[in-house]
């Protein structure tokens, strides 16, 4: 009998996920049809314009769309030559060693610090060196934002594809070696094939974390509300533009917001979902 | 089995005691809740501190979230006082469901502060700043900041104009002096709390903006004077409509304010013909239902929201906006102001009659402006 | 044929040097990587020392004007952070409480019944809830909790962080209990033990390392959060423990800090205190998974 109750609880439990599944795209869909039915679904994420002035209300998600692309990708690609070599060094060369732990500690230790400490080292420390670098006049905007999301994510990327990386079987590497390749033959032609799918699975995976990152680039990329004119461009990312403008929308404005909350949902959960299934092939494999 | 159900008990258990206990503190204390404008966030900070200071069972709690916000709040009812720079339109009146009362709190002006090593003095038109904000002007040397600058050593530096990127009273007031000012604003820009900007850089509440002007050479931004102020930023003198250039002061700030007011306070003192006024004065409003009983008050809290409001405006609360660089409401205002607290209600019983004569404290003959503004 | 060899020979030449490049880069590279670390913590650890101190622990965050008032005088800034210390605890802790019994129960379920197509759909939904961005969250406890309660709240900064937390807790109890041998669980039913007593007595007990670890990380991870709880908590002047009222934070007031210029000498100290915590936790963390390991 009680492990009758026990048992239901359980599965009263699981269920739980389901209704807040459930309850966030409820409140969330529920909340931007205003927009989308004003606008229609694709006028709203066609259209660059933001413009909250009473007279010419009109709101469309493109710049923050873009605004995201820009510094979640220019991050990615930023982080690439710092999180591979990691990967490499905790998962291959150093594999099992005690100083691969040890930077491999380190490096996930960047993962522990706050988003909002990222972003006041971006303003003190890395602006003044943007500014001296010529990037723009005033150190804002994507440049510096993407800067900072690369460090951001590099633990994400590198942890991942380190595991990837050691997973690689032993005997397959082996024998590359009795054919006298060097070391780095067989990174490049057996362990980064064989864990390729899975590395490029933690690199999505750190692209979904950027894409939603919110204080850190709230604080470094300007707020404008256009597509950032390039790398040295202001803008807005669809995660910043709700923390700037949450909390004093209304009507339109606010279903907007809640709207590009809702793209942005979709857009990670397509994300993350991508990366799950590359890691399930390869665990299935 | 037990432990199963204890699981599942014990956070429902301590979840309903610490409903109980808030409960409880509820009972003992009133906390009345407001937010909005950052423009007067240090006056109120200060204000209400005094308050609670004088009332031990009063917690007065303000969220500075921008004027926008606290409009929003009050609609939405999660909070009991929005706080605005802006009073709202009519077309706003209506979206609020029920009749609002605007309290002017202090007025203050609307600072031009930037960052320029080697410029420490600086005079600007509202065509010229008009210019800065619409990048017809995009650098510091421009020809025309130098026209009315002769003595000025501009240096040859990018301008960064810094705005808001919250929906804001203190935008909402530059842009009706801009639109005062330059037709071409008018038609680029317009008014409003929030605008579609084309150049510069946006910032979080009046700290924020000034936090950015401060940090970053050849800024320059649109902030509350008292903001400029305590961070020792430099600030232009603006020409005033008489085509006088005048510093922010209490004394041109006052000057701006003597007009005649309508009786619900509704009222703008930007850009007015007094020769001694500074262009972009401003009043400040905390706004409150009409009518309290709305459900979410108890009259408990009522009661106490309106003694907040009159202790504001009583010249305990008014002596505060003139030590930290608001000015004092005038008397008239202070009159026309006690007549709308007059107005509030519970249940329809009104909370604290207004009578024309009650003891009428001059603010004026209490302090004189001058000596208070120099105090500090 | 000579000449053959030779070149066969710079070729190896070659290859060797290039394996030597490489294995530099790597190691230049991975040591980089972990240079913004260190320059995060000088940066927090050189500026925050001076205020660090037992003020920020007992005062609650002074105003911009009592700020400036000190900074002329040349005085150090007054207060401290004690609203938002005691707030981050309320919140988190209110978060803590929900997700625990909640997120064991699901992390249970799940690994007890993984080959139910029902639990392989609440395991997709589990990841799915953990990918989405915290602001996101925001959002929803603000539709959630503020919108109907007409009060930002610390109820609705602590849903926030339980929607965070959740998954988390979820996939580590899951994960943790599936490594426990299978000889465990039916040696228990063997011996009569009731399906609960073996879960309770047993299969808990033994999976405690890795599931404390995963709270403890969760909990680390939410207590930095910044943007959810601007949506939600808002954010006080004073201290407050009523779970209706707005409630500030330590990240909260680090962003009001941060918009304040008046304030920026407690950005640090208020940050070095938030890494301390957080790196505490990971710390025993690391320690309780390597003591516990299954």
């Amino acid at each position: 009998m009680k492990d009758r109750i026990f048992k239901i609880s359980l599965f009263a439990a699981a269920v739980v996920i389901l209704l807040l599944t459930a309850g966030i795209l409820y409140a969330l869909v529920g909340k931007s049809l205003e927009v989308f039915n004003e606008y229609g679904v694709w006028g709203f994420v066609s259209n660059a314009e933001w413009d909250p002035r009473a007279a010419t209300e009109e709101y469309g998600a493109l710049s923050f769309i873009m605004g995201t692309i820009y510094t979640a990708f220019f991050a990615l690609l930023l982080c690439i030559p710092f999180s591979l070599p990691v990967a490499l060094f905790t998962g291959e060369y150093f594999k099992g060693k005690r100083i691969a732990s040890i930077v491999s500690s380190i490096v996930d230790l960047l993962a522990g610090i706050p988003s909002i400490v990222y972003g006041l080292w971006g303003f003190y420390a890395l602006r003044p060196v943007v500014i001296a670098l010529g990037v723009n006049a005033q150190g804002f905007g994507v440049f510096l934002a993407s800067i900072v999301l690369a460090v951001m994510i590099i633990p994400y990327a590198s942890s991942l594809s380190s595991e990837f990386l050691s997973m690689v079987p032993n005997n397959l590497k082996e024998g590359a070696y009795s054919l006298g390749a060097t070391r780095i033959e067989v990174i490049q032609k057996v362990s980064i094939p064989i864990a390729g799918s899975g590395i490029v699975a933690s690199y999505i995976l750190a692209l979904g974390r950027a894409l939603g990152e919110t204080m850190a680039v709230t604080m470094l990329i300007g707020n404008t509300n256009n597509i950032p004119a390039g790398l040295r461009g202001t803008g807005n990312t669809m995660a910043s533009v709700i923390a700037n403008q949450f909390g004093e929308a209304d009507g339109l404005k606010l279903s907007a917001l809640i709207a590009i909350g809702l793209l942005l949902f979709i857009i990670t959960a397509i994300i993350n979902l991508i990366a799950k299934l590359i890691m399930k092939k390869l665990s299935a494999a | 089995m037990k432990k199963a159900v204890l699981c599942l008990l014990i956070p429902m258990l301590l979840f309903s005691c610490g409903r109980l206990s808030s409960d409880k503190t509820k009972s003992g204390g009133v906390t009345i809740s407001g937010a909005g404008a950052t423009f007067p966030y240090p006056f109120y900070n200060i204000v209400f501190r005094d308050y609670m200071s004088l009332n031990d069972n009063i917690v007065v709690n303000y969220g500075a979230i921008g004027s926008g916000g606290g409009i929003r709040s009050l609609r939405d009812k999660s909070v009991d006082f929005g706080a605005s720079d802006a009073f709202l339109t009519d077309r706003e009146l209506e979206s609020m469901n029920a009749p609002v009362i605007h309290i002017p709190t202090c007025m203050g002006g609307i600072v031009m502060a930037y960052t320029l090593s080697g410029v420490d003095s600086l005079r600007l038109t509202g065509s010229l700043i008009s210019d800065i904000y619409l990048g017809n002007i995009t650098r510091w040397n421009d020809y025309r900041i130098a026209a009315i600058n002769p003595n000025v050593k501009l240096p040859d530096l990018e301008i960064t104009p810094v705005y808001r990127s919250d929906g804001s009273g203190t935008t909402f007031n530059f842009s009706e002096y801009l639109c005062d000012v330059s037709p071409e604003w008018k038609k680029v820009m317009g008014m409003g709390k929030a605008l579609k900007w084309d150049v510069g850089i946006a910032a979080k509440g009046n700290p924020g903006v000034a936090g950015i002007v401060q940090q970053t050479e050849g800024a320059i931004g649109y902030i509350g004077s008292e903001y400029s102020l305590t961070l020792g930023l430099p600030v232009a003198q603006l020409k005033n409509k008489a085509g006088n250039f005048v510093s922010a002061s209490l004394e041109s700030i006052s000057a701006a304010s003597k007009i005649q007011f309508p009786d619900d306070m509704r009222a703008s003192i930007i850009n007015v013909d007094n020769p001694d006024a500074y262009p972009m004065s401003i009043f400040t409003w905390l706004i409150v239902y009409q009518e309290l009983n709305d459900g979410n008050h108890t009259e408990v809290q009522a009661q106490e929201l309106v003694k907040l409001l009159s202790y504001i405006i009583s010249p305990e609360g008014q002596q505060v906006a003139a030590r930290i660089n608001y000015a004092p409401l005038s008397e008239q205002a202070i009159e026309k102001t006690k007549a709308l607290i007059g107005k509030i209600t519970y249940n329809g019983e009104v909370l604290i009659p207004y009578t024309e004569d009650s003891t009428k404290t001059s603010l004026n003959t209490h302090l004189t402006t001058d000596t208070l503004y120099n105090e500090r | 044929m000579t000449n053959n060899v030779s070149t066969s020979t710079t070729g190896v030449k070659r290859r060797i040097v290039k394996d030597k490049m490489a294995y530099a880069f790597i190691c230049i590279f991975a040591f980089l990587a972990m240079v913004p670390l260190f320059l995060i913590l000088w940066e927090v650890v050189s500026k925050g020392y001076k205020n660090f101190n037992f003020r920020l622990f007992t005062e609650v965050a002074p105003s911009s004007m009592d700020a400036m008032f000190a900074r002329v005088n040349g005085e150090p800034i007054p207060g401290g952070i004690l609203n938002g210390i005691t707030g981050t605890i309320l919140i988190v802790g209110l978060a803590i409480f929900f997700t625990i019994p909640l997120g064991l129960y699901i992390g249970i379920y799940l690994s007890e019944n993984s080959e139910k197509r029902f639990s392989k759909i609440i395991s997709f939904l589990t990841d799915l809830l953990q990918g989405i961005p915290s602001i996101v969250i925001g959002i929803i406890a603000y539709a959630w909790v503020v919108k109907p309660l007409g009060s930002y709240s610390a109820l609705a900064g602590s849903v926030a962080l339980s929607i965070m937390m959740l998954p988390m807790i979820v996939r580590s109890t899951e994960e943790t209990l599936k490594m426990l041998p299978r000889a465990y669980k039916e040696a228990g039913l063997a011996l009569g033990s009731s399906y609960t007593n073996v879960v309770f007595r047993i299969l808990l007990p033994s999976g405690f390392g890795g599931i404390f670890t995963g709270i403890l990380l969760a909990i680390s991870r939410v207590m930095g959060e910044t943007a959810p709880l601007m949506l939600t908590a808002l954010g006080a002047s004073l201290v407050n423990w009523n779970i209706f009222e707005p409630t500030s934070s330590i990240p909260l007031l680090i962003w009001e800090f941060y918009n304040d210029p008046n304030l920026i000498d407690l950005i640090w100290s208020s940050s070095l205190l938030l890494l301390i915590v957080i790196f505490v936790l990971n710390w025993i963390a690391k320690i309780v998974a390597r003591k516990w390991k299954i």
